[in-house]
């Protein structure tokens, strides 16, 4: 029971990983596409603060495969 | 001996290139007609040619030369005027206030000539049916009324509200009768290449767009000759808020479920940041 609830986690937080770089890529092309420099620095700082969190998420999402191998990948 | 009617369509064709090029001389004051030598300018210019180019007796050349001369007094005047305040005042006018504080100057009215039923007439074009509405109304050289509301009588803006609104850049039309308009594409910072994949992306072809144009956040608008098939507006932007929001509410549901109290504290800690991003992106992400 509890390894299955694990399971379900460590899935939606790929899930949300992979969405978050999505969001990042946007961030990036909106920032390059942009022709008001204003814009273009808030999309750049919004495409970094996102990085950051990636990469945290990144992180658990490695954390969360050591504590069960069995269901690493997918 | 020519018929009359050639000498009315050779005079017709003279007098036209020579308007054209005393208008163009003078400039755009002369169309708008700011200042008394225009307005007078204008209307004696036309009567001229107009006389000239129909009454056949009349020699061509004194239409044309009175023509010429009024359209260089009008130059000397518009030129003297930008050398000399003085003279600027004098020719072609100083504006009056009319009203000040919110109080109707009578004597400035009596002045310029102005009845109270003009003035309110001036104000009602205006949109102003309520004298008391107004903190300050000029009379302009040429008869306009520019009237200045008091402040909480203005219309409510974003500033008002304390909002922030992004600055946005004009929309730079880069597609117009199928064709691609080089010179815009460069303004907008793009090129052909980018054009052919949002076109690519919009699943249409060049020729039958009638009109592309790219907004300030590089979003690709088209309107087709074809008017059956349904192009999708831009949603990227709102789309992506959307999304934002959903991380930041996924977050703050794994900050929940997990149990480890490290984890916990970094999910909160991200959630936190996302939220803030999302604060401050959505004025350019709206809409």
């Amino acid at each position: 029971m509890k390894g299955s609830l694990l399971v379900t986690i460590a899935s939606n937080v790929k899930q949300c990983l992979a969405t978050m770089k999505g969001i990042e890529a946007q961030l990036a092309s909106f920032a390059l596409n942009s022709l008001d420099s204003e814009a273009q620095a808030t999309f750049n700082q919004a495409m970094l603060t996102v990085g950051e969190v990636k990469k945290d998420l990144q992180y658990r999402v490695l954390e969360l495969e050591r504590h069960e191998p069995q269901y690493k990948g997918s | 001996m020519m018929p009359d009617w050639v000498f009315i369509i050779f005079r017709s064709i003279v007098f036209l290139v020579l308007l054209f090029i005393t208008t163009k001389v003078l400039g755009k004051k002369q169309i708008s007609e700011l200042s008394f030598f225009e307005y007078v300018a204008g209307i004696t210019i036309g009567s001229i040619a107009g006389e000239v180019v129909t009454g056949l007796e009349g020699n061509m050349f004194h239409g044309a030369l009175a023509l010429v001369v009024f359209g260089f007094v009008t130059f000397l005047v518009n030129f003297l005027a930008i050398k000399s305040k003085k003279f600027s005042d004098f020719a072609e006018g100083k504006s009056t206030v009319v009203i000040k504080d919110g109080k109707i100057l009578e004597e400035n009215l009596k002045k310029e000539k102005y009845t109270i039923d003009e003035l309110s007439a001036l104000l009602r074009q205006k949109n102003i049916f309520k004298l008391a509405d107004v903190e300050f109304a000029v009379l302009e050289p040429r008869g306009n009324l520019s009237a200045l509301l008091k402040r909480e009588n203005q219309p409510l803006t974003p500033k008002d509200l304390q909002m922030k609104m992004p600055n946005e850049k004009e929309p730079q039309t880069v597609i117009m009768d199928g064709n691609i308009v080089d010179e815009s594409l460069r303004c907008a910072g793009k090129g052909r290449g980018w054009l052919y994949t949002e076109l690519e992306k919009l699943d249409v072809t060049l020729d039958n767009v009638f009109l592309g144009q790219v907004d300030s956040y590089g979003e690709l608008t088209v309107d087709l000759y074809d008017d059956k098939i349904q192009v999708p507006a831009p949603a990227q932007r709102p789309l992506l808020l959307a999304t934002l929001k959903k991380i930041q509410a996924d977050l703050e549901i794994f900050s929940l479920e997990t149990d480890c109290e490290k984890s916990k504290a970094m999910y909160q800690v991200n959630a936190k940041k996302i939220q803030e991003t999302i604060d401050v992106l959505s004025p350019y992400l709206n809409g």
